[in-house]
Formats: structure tokens, sequence, C-alpha cells
């Protein structure tokens, strides 16, 4: 019985920690102001931007990161813990070194720049790159341990059975690992929409909703900056409710 | 046309076969026998192209005319039982009518209509191996390779299963191999078996002159043998112990014999036979079991021997009694290694 009551008392102090500054948030932005902020077209506009952007940077994640996955979850070979590493890299690293190290390769002076003319620092593919390169992990990592719970002989049966590994793979292998990939996913892009450190060195214009709120804050104070940070967390937390409410029934 | 192994050496993960040279006949129901982590599964796999031999050669198998169902039967935990069975059929674009009409008569002929629609992840093992034994004969295999097809069920239900692999068998006319660790299961289906040890075929033929002679001491251990004992041979007889036992073998350095226990008979007197094998011994203990009564006789070395609950009752066995037990020279069976 002790052990249940500290146990219980340890866990509810994490979660007050986390609740109480975003309940206080909320409740000191006073819903006339939120209104009004929501009707800022430069406020409105950074936080599509910000869930656009992040879309866009978990859509190509599904298209790379779930290949790769399967591979790293699949196979034994040399190197793969060094792969490993690599991609675990971007949760440890300070994210404004990432933007640093991001401009190395894709700034103005830049060897990619130079050779395709395309010039891409301060656009929204620099933000949904730069969400990419930060937030990856959660959707690779997701989709790995996924496929490692899958009996590979599920997948060699359907070879058996006259399947390509291609079929397979698209109609038992993914099929079966969906949930890991849409929590992943939605852990991805969730990641991708609080990025701040590696978005505001790619591209401080257009400017995302947490570049938003630092912006407000700096140059006008708290007050100015809750009522925009107070509106991304009340959308951000609809659409997350929504989307787990429509998976859980979709089950 | 009969399927070959030739040469195969594979190393596959914590597995390994070793120079394995098997040549399975068309139509044949063919066994492969082994303890697990034999690699019993691993050659299932090459026949069937999932695998790459290293070295080696396979041949006489059409890869698209298989049917494999492993042990826990893999059934696609996110489709229906019947969608399952249609796997391999919408694979190869069948029209929608025809896999529904071949559906329902398979699940006729397997008696698991009511279970078409239900969750496969619901259904209890025999209903599950029912499913996936349709799911493999959807695409009417010419080979059906079985990987420990019984090991998830009860023991009732796995001696049912028995027969119906071989009514199953009989009906198809295909090539069926079978891989377990149960020799009672091997002996009731095999035409041929196999036996693989530590990777390699160590005895291949029919099953029963593989059960009477067991090619070395590991194979009879396999196939439970008991009363395996090894010493000196020295003008027919071997020591043991202490103990000389009349045997079949004029001399050896090293040999091992195998007294099978159905051939010792234990009395209470000494008999009057020609059988020169004739101990006093002390009843060490009495062991019941299902249907037989293992007796052990300590004779200087422990003899095991089943009799009868009837003959246990008439001879009114119990630990400490001195008994006689007499077994015939040509009833013992000898392995050089």
């Amino acid at each position: 019985m002790k052990f249940k009551i500290i146990f219980s008392f340890l866990g509810f102090l994490l979660v007050i920690f986390i609740a109480l500054p975003i309940f206080k948030m909320l409740v000191a932005a006073d819903p006339g102001t939120l209104v009004e902020t929501a009707k800022d077209s430069e406020v409105y506009s950074a936080i599509f931007l910000t869930l656009r952007a992040s879309l866009w940077a978990t859509i190509a994640a599904l298209l790379f990161g779930v290949p790769l996955a399967y591979i790293l979850a699949r196979n034994d070979f040399k190197g793969k813990k060094i792969i490993e590493g690599i991609i675990d890299l971007p949760v440890i690293i300070p994210h404004t070194a990432a933007g640093i190290a991001l401009l190395t390769v894709l700034g103005r002076n830049s060897w990619f720049s130079k050779m395709s003319g395309i010039e891409i620092i301060g656009t929204e593919i620099a933000i949904s790159l730069g969400m990419f390169f930060v937030s990856v992990p959660f959707l690779v990592n997701a989709a790995k341990e996924g496929f490692k719970l899958i009996d590979e002989r599920y997948e060699k049966t359907a070879i058996t059975l006259g399947a390509t590994p291609w079929k397979a793979f698209l109609t038992v292998s993914l099929p079966m690992v969906k949930k890991s990939v849409i929590s992943g996913s939605i852990m991805m892009w969730g990641r991708g929409i609080s990025e701040f450190g590696v978005v505001v060195i790619l591209a401080y214009h257009p400017v995302t909703a947490p570049v938003l709120i630092f912006e407000r804050f700096q140059n006008f104070g708290l007050k100015y900056a809750l009522p925009v940070t107070a509106l991304l967390i009340l959308i951000s937390l609809a659409i997350f409710v929504i989307v787990r409410i429509f998976e859980d029934k979709k089950r | 046309m009969n399927l070959k192994l030739q040469k195969i050496n594979k190393h596959f993960k914590q597995f390994v076969l070793r120079d394995i040279n098997l040549e399975i006949q068309e139509g044949e129901y063919f066994v492969i026998l082994g303890p697990s982590g034999a690699g019993k599964t691993l050659i299932l796999e090459l026949i069937a192209g999932l695998i790459k031999p290293d070295t080696g050669e396979i041949s006489g198998v059409d890869r698209q005319k298989i049917g494999f169902i492993y042990q826990d039967y893999m059934l696609f935990p996110h489709l229906s039982a019947a969608e399952n069975i249609a796997y391999g059929l919408k694979v190869k674009k069948m029209p929608k009518e025809d896999i529904k009409t071949l559906v329902a008569g398979l699940a006729v002929r397997y008696g698991i209509e009511h279970l078409l629609d239900r969750d496969v992840v619901n259904l209890s093992g025999g209903e599950k191996q029912r499913v996936a034994i349709a799911r493999a004969m959807a695409v009417s295999p010419r080979f059906l390779l079985l990987d420990e097809p019984t090991a998830a069920l009860d023991r009732n239900l796995r001696i049912k299963t028995r027969s119906m692999f071989l009514d199953l068998h009989k009906k198809t006319a295909a090539t069926f191999i079978h891989v377990t660790h149960d020799f009672e299961e091997a002996l009731t289906l095999a035409d041929r078996l196999a036996i693989l040890i530590n990777g390699r075929v160590v005895q291949c033929g029919k099953p029963d002159d593989v059960f009477n002679n067991p090619g070395n001491k590991e194979i009879a251990d396999f196939l439970g043998y008991r009363n395996v004992f090894g010493g000196v041979v020295k003008k027919g007889l071997i020591d043991l112990m202490g103990v000389s036992v009349a045997v079949p073998l004029d001399d050896a350095e090293f040999a091992y014999i195998a007294i099978l226990s159905d051939d010792i008979i234990i009395s209470k007197r000494r008999l009057q036979s020609s059988a020169r094998n004739s101990f006093r011994g002390t009843v060490k203990d009495v062991i019941n079991s299902s249907s037989l009564v293992e007796v052990v006789l300590d004779i200087g070395i422990d003899l095991s021997v089943d009799i009868t609950r009837k003959s246990k009752e008439e001879l009114n066995i119990k630990p400490g009694d001195p008994m006689w037990a007499t077994f015939k020279v040509s009833s013992i069976k000898v392995f050089k290694h």
C-alpha cells in the first residue's frame, strides 16, 4: 500500500510540473485576447506555416525513414551501430548547432547552392528540412521497434504464397507495423511543430509560431507573447487529441 | 521428379547445416527428425528458396508450387480467416468471384466455415492450424513443407492431427516434408525419415529400419533408447563396471551396447532359459506411467525394464526386492561409436 502511495505521489509531482505552467498560461490569456490574436494574420499564418512545414517533414520521413527502419530492424551488418548513432544524434545535439551544420550544406555559399542555383535558406523548404533533421529520429526509431516486434516468418509465409518481397512488405509487414508508424509520425510532427533552434537559424522569415513567440517576447514582453503561445498550444492539443481518437476508432 | 539436396552447407544466425545430402521422392511423406536447434527449419527454408545455401545445390523443386506452414502458423493478424486463406490467390490476381468460391470450398473441406469472418488472433490452436492448412492448400502446392505443425497443440489434438496429415497426403498426392522433434510422430507419418543432429543428417531411411538400427549412440539416445552402456569387449563379453555381459561382438577397445527394455524379462527366480545373460539384482525404483510401469533394477548397473501394470501386481514388486533379469545376446544392439 505504502509502495503505491509513494509511487503515485512521485508521479503526481512530475505531472504537476508539466501541467501547471501550461494551465497558468492558458488562464492568463483571456478568451477575448485569444480571439483577437487568432484574427491577427501574422499569427495565424505563422501557426499554419508551422503545422504545414512539419507535415511535409513527416511525409518525407515516411518515404525515407520507414525503409531505413525496416533495414535496421531486419539486418545485422557492419556499421549498423554507427548508422543508429547517426540517427539518434539530432536528439542530443543543441538544435542551434544542428542549424549551423545544415547551413554548411544548404547555405548560400554551400556546394549545393552553387551547383543547383537554388536558394532555399529563408524559405518554407528550409524550415521543413530543419524540422526533418531534428525530428526524424522519432519516426525512424518508432518504426524500427515496430518492425522488430514482427516475426520475419510472416513475410516468409507471404513469399511462399507467391508474394514478391515488395508485395509482402506492403500487404503484411506495413499493415502490421501501422500502429508504430502512426504513433512515430505523430511524435515527429509534434516535435517539428515545437522546433525553434534549427528553424531560427535556417529561416527567421517566414516566421513560424515558435519564432513569432520568441520575437514578440523579445520586442514586446511576456504579455504579447502569451496569447500566441496559448493559441499554438490549444491548436496542437486539439489536433493531437483528434488524431489519437481517430486512430483508436479505426482499430 | 525427385527433390535433391546436394552437399548443402549453410551458416545462418546460430544455426549451421553441414554437408546435407538428401533425395526426397516425388509424392513421398518425408520426415526430418531432430532435436530443437538442429537446423531443421533451415532445411525447409532452403527448399522453399527463402534463403540461399552457402554452397551446394537444390534441384527438383518448383518454388511456385510450395505450401509452407510454420510452427505457430503465422496467420496474418490484421486479416480475417477468410482473407488469410485468400492471400495467395489474391497475390496471383485471381478474379474476386473465383477467390470467393475457392475459399468457400476450402472452408468446407477443412471444417472452418464458421470461422471465416473471425479475427485469427482469437482462434484456438487447432482452428489456427486448419486455417493455416487451408491457406497453404489454396495455391494447390505440389510440395507441402511443415515446420513442427503440431508442436503448439495439446497431446490429444496432436494425435488427431497426425491422421489428418496422412489423409491430406493421400488426397493431394503432394510431396510432404515434415519437420518434428517427436519420434512418435515421425514413426506414424513418415514413408522415410532423416535424423538431423547438430546440422548433420546422421541417418536416413524407412522409420522401422532407423528405429531398430540406430547408427550410433547419439542417435540411440535421441530415439529414447534406455540401457545404453559403454565398455571394453573381450572374447564376446563387455565389461560394464564389473558386470560382464555377453554381446554379439568378439573384441573391441570400446563399444556401446543398448539392451532394449522390451527384451528384458524379470522374475523372482532364475529362469531356465537359453539366454546367456542372467543377473541377480535389487529393485531400486518402480515408476508408474500412463500405460506401463518402469522398474529400475540394480545389477551392478541400473537396468530399466518396462512391465505391464498387470505383471507389476502379479509380481508384487517393491523397491528393495531381489529380482532376476534375463535377456538374450541377440537382443543387444552394438554401436562402435
